[in-house]
């Protein structure tokens, strides 16, 4: 039985240091879904590819969405 | 004196011009304590993502300010007592 080849992984580079933003607003719902499941729940960093300061930077500010109904806690729908 | 962003959630049971005044109503406290009012953004009706006392949709509106921290305090304490008032939250942009 000959080995699977090694699985190259793909160095994802965080969103934000490339764009530079410092600051993640919580008000932007656009951006913010893009880092969450079709469930609500918030995809992990090596699913998103964030490093680590901006990965949090994104969990609160999704947190602080939801506390406002921005954004859902979860959402049973599909 | 410091900057503070203020999002409030109103009742949508309220009238379309009512809103304008009864922030500015709210942010009377803001201007007594020598603080300043730079930005008031209504986005209007809106759709929460879940309810909040039973309601579906709400009044969301946005205020930039500079004040003490004391007189936010009160400003929230104030919005919070209200009745027309769902939701608010206080955030300091620069600190996160």
């Amino acid at each position: 039985m000959a080995k699977p080849p090694p699985r190259k992984p793909k160095k994802k580079v965080c969103v934000f240091c490339q764009e530079k933003i410092s600051y993640v607003d919580y008000k932007d719902t656009g951006l913010l879904r893009k880092f969450i499941s079709d469930r609500g729940k918030i995809r992990a960093r090596r699913v998103t590819g964030n490093c680590t300061q901006h990965q949090r930077d994104v969990a609160t500010a999704i947190k602080n969405a939801r506390e406002m109904a921005l954004l859902p806690y979860t959402s049973t729908a599909r | 004196m410091r900057r503070y962003e203020v999002m409030v959630i109103l009742d949508p049971s309220i009238e379309e011009r009512a809103i304008a005044p009864s922030l500015d109503q709210f942010l009377t406290v803001v201007k007594n304590g020598g603080g300043s009012v730079e930005k008031v953004d209504i986005w209007g009706r809106r759709r929460l993502s879940y309810e909040i006392q039973k309601k579906g949709e709400g009044v969301y509106a946005v205020v930039d300010l500079t004040a003490e921290p004391a007189i936010v305090k009160e400003l929230d304490r104030q919005l919070n007592l209200s009745e027309t008032v769902l939701r608010t939250k206080v955030i300091r942009p620069e600190v996160h």
